[in-house]
């Protein structure tokens, strides 16, 4: 056996020294860069995806109610979205980290240093510019518009329906809007989240703004740089991926 | 079958709009409501399409009080009346998706899942009764147009088919061609008759006193808020027994 690994051990060698000819200075200097960048990467998308996606399935019915009923409090509601909009982060993330503290609420369900407690605070802080932006939107949608879908046979939900599709534009800029709070947000994250990164390099709670800020702050710039531009080549395609869906119905 | 109202009363808040007001829809009859503008003509349309209820009195379809039925009921009947409005209210689709709105609503969630999963990958056929419909206004060639690339009057026109294209048994246009062109108008109108001979009872409401005497074969005059005159349009346009209603067509009456 270990006559064996020792005959391997030249060939390793060379294989190791052939990827990191090929794989350029940046994965020489760090063995596990790739793999830690990688992870990074997933753990920002998974985390602001699910946070976004989560948000807008909440945001948008909020939206349709609070535009087109009545009922006691309404204009609380809108001082809250509007309050909202404007709420800081950290603020937002210290109130996440005791709901799911062990004293808390949620303490059961240890979420402390989690990606579903940062999907929380996120989804907090990605809920009130989606939803006053699907708010001003759909109530932009003109009332003979809604009463032309109710005449041709339409139900409530139908109404609704035809509203979000007629608002679609105003609702992808939502929809951005609050991504690009979710992804490019550093406080909350880092309060719930932890910035956690494993021995073996895989990040479990680190997003690329919380590892841009370590990697500044320890000097690493280069790394810092390849992940800040990462960032910015995620928001960019995001946005184009929306703004295209947003186009569909005008191309047909 | 008739659509009709039955002493209805309609009030905002204080002020009444039109009081005890009888009407009676018949199908294959083209029945035209003048009146001046804000005597609530729209209002009383709304009644009809069952948008709302009356305060007092009852809207009934084929001798149904609609507003004694629970909604789900109440939406079978109103399906079976079309409204065109003032304004065309285009969706911002195409125009085929514009005209199959009112048979896609009327599908199941199941079939209108797959046709949507169809349309992405571009294969919809537009069903016949559709289609017929854009031929009555004379659009056949603007299935694929968007919506927003149409001018008024053909808007108009598209909205027109919007609400023929489900067959329904009442078609009721509120002051349909106030913004149009002659030329337009002159397909809308037609367009009315050829609802009527199809056996669809019409209702317009008009300013336009010429326009009735086109194509109605009822006329209810409503004026004051209430209907002071109503009856075959040839004896109301040369007999009414209503003094009022007499200077209001001679145009004497000015509002």
């Amino acid at each position: 056996m270990v006559a064996v690994l020792a005959a391997l051990m030249p060939l390793a060698d060379v294989v190791s020294t052939l990827v990191q000819a090929a794989a350029g200075p940046l994965f020489v200097e760090f063995p596990f860069e790739r793999t830690y960048v990688l992870s990074i990467i997933y753990v920002s998308l998974y985390v602001s995806l699910s946070a976004v996606a989560l948000s807008t399935l909440f945001s948008v019915p909020v939206a349709l109610v609070v535009g087109f009923t009545d009922f006691p409090g309404k204009r609380l509601v809108k001082a809250a979205i509007n309050t909202g909009m404007g709420f800081p982060s950290v603020v937002v993330g210290l109130v996440v980290l005791f709901a799911v503290s062990n004293q808390g609420p949620l303490g059961e369900l240890n979420l402390v240093f989690t990606k579903e407690a940062m999907i929380m605070s996120q989804f907090v802080l990605a809920t009130p510019p989606i939803t006053g932006i699907a708010l001003a939107s759909v109530t932009g949608v003109q009332a003979d518009v809604r009463d032309a879908a109710f005449a041709l046979g339409g139900t409530r939900l139908d109404v609704a329906l035809t509203v979000v599709k007629e608002a679609r534009y105003g609702i992808a800029t939502a929809v951005l809007a609050g991504f690009g709070r979710a992804i490019s947000e550093v406080g909350s994250v880092l309060i719930v989240g932890g910035n956690i990164a494993g021995s073996d390099g895989v990040s479990k709670t680190r997003t690329l703004t919380t590892a841009v800020q370590l990697e500044a702050r320890q000097g690493r710039y280069e790394t810092a740089l390849v992940l800040g531009a990462v960032l910015l080549v995620l928001v960019l395609a995001v946005n184009a991926v929306v703004v295209r869906l947003g186009d569909g119905g005008q191309m047909r | 079958m008739t659509l009709r109202a039955d002493g209805v009363t309609r009030a905002y808040g204080d002020e009444v709009v039109f009081r005890d007001v009888d009407l009676r829809v018949p199908q294959g009859e083209v029945v035209a409501i003048i009146g001046p503008s804000g005597v609530g003509k729209s209002t009383l349309l709304r009644l009809l399409g069952l948008f709302t209820p009356p305060d007092e009195g009852s809207v009934a379809v084929d001798g149904t009080d609609a507003w004694s039925l629970p909604t789900d009921d109440r939406l079978a009947l109103r399906r079976r009346v079309g409204v065109v409005f003032q304004e065309a209210s285009l969706f911002d689709a195409s125009v085929a998706r514009n005209v199959e709105y009112g048979l896609r609503v009327r599908r199941s969630w199941r079939e209108r899942v797959h046709d949507e999963l169809r349309a992405l990958v571009g294969t919809t056929e537009l069903p016949d009764t559709a289609r017929d419909a854009l031929d009555v206004v004379g659009l056949a060639d603007y299935v694929d147009k968007p919506a927003d690339s149409l001018s008024g009057g053909e808007a108009q026109r598209v909205a027109f088919a919007r609400a023929l294209a489900y067959d329904p048994d009442f078609l009721l246009l509120d002051e349909p061609t106030s913004d149009l062109d002659p030329r337009n108008t002159a397909v809308i109108e037609d367009a009315m008759t050829a609802a009527a001979e199809r056996d669809i009872g019409v209702v317009v409401a008009t300013h336009d006193m010429n326009q009735a005497q086109r194509v109605a074969d009822r006329v209810a005059v409503l004026l004051d808020d209430s209907v002071i005159e109503s009856g075959p349009a040839d004896r109301v346009f040369e007999n009414p027994r209503d003094e009022r209603a007499r200077k209001f067509i001679d145009g004497e009456l000015v509002y």
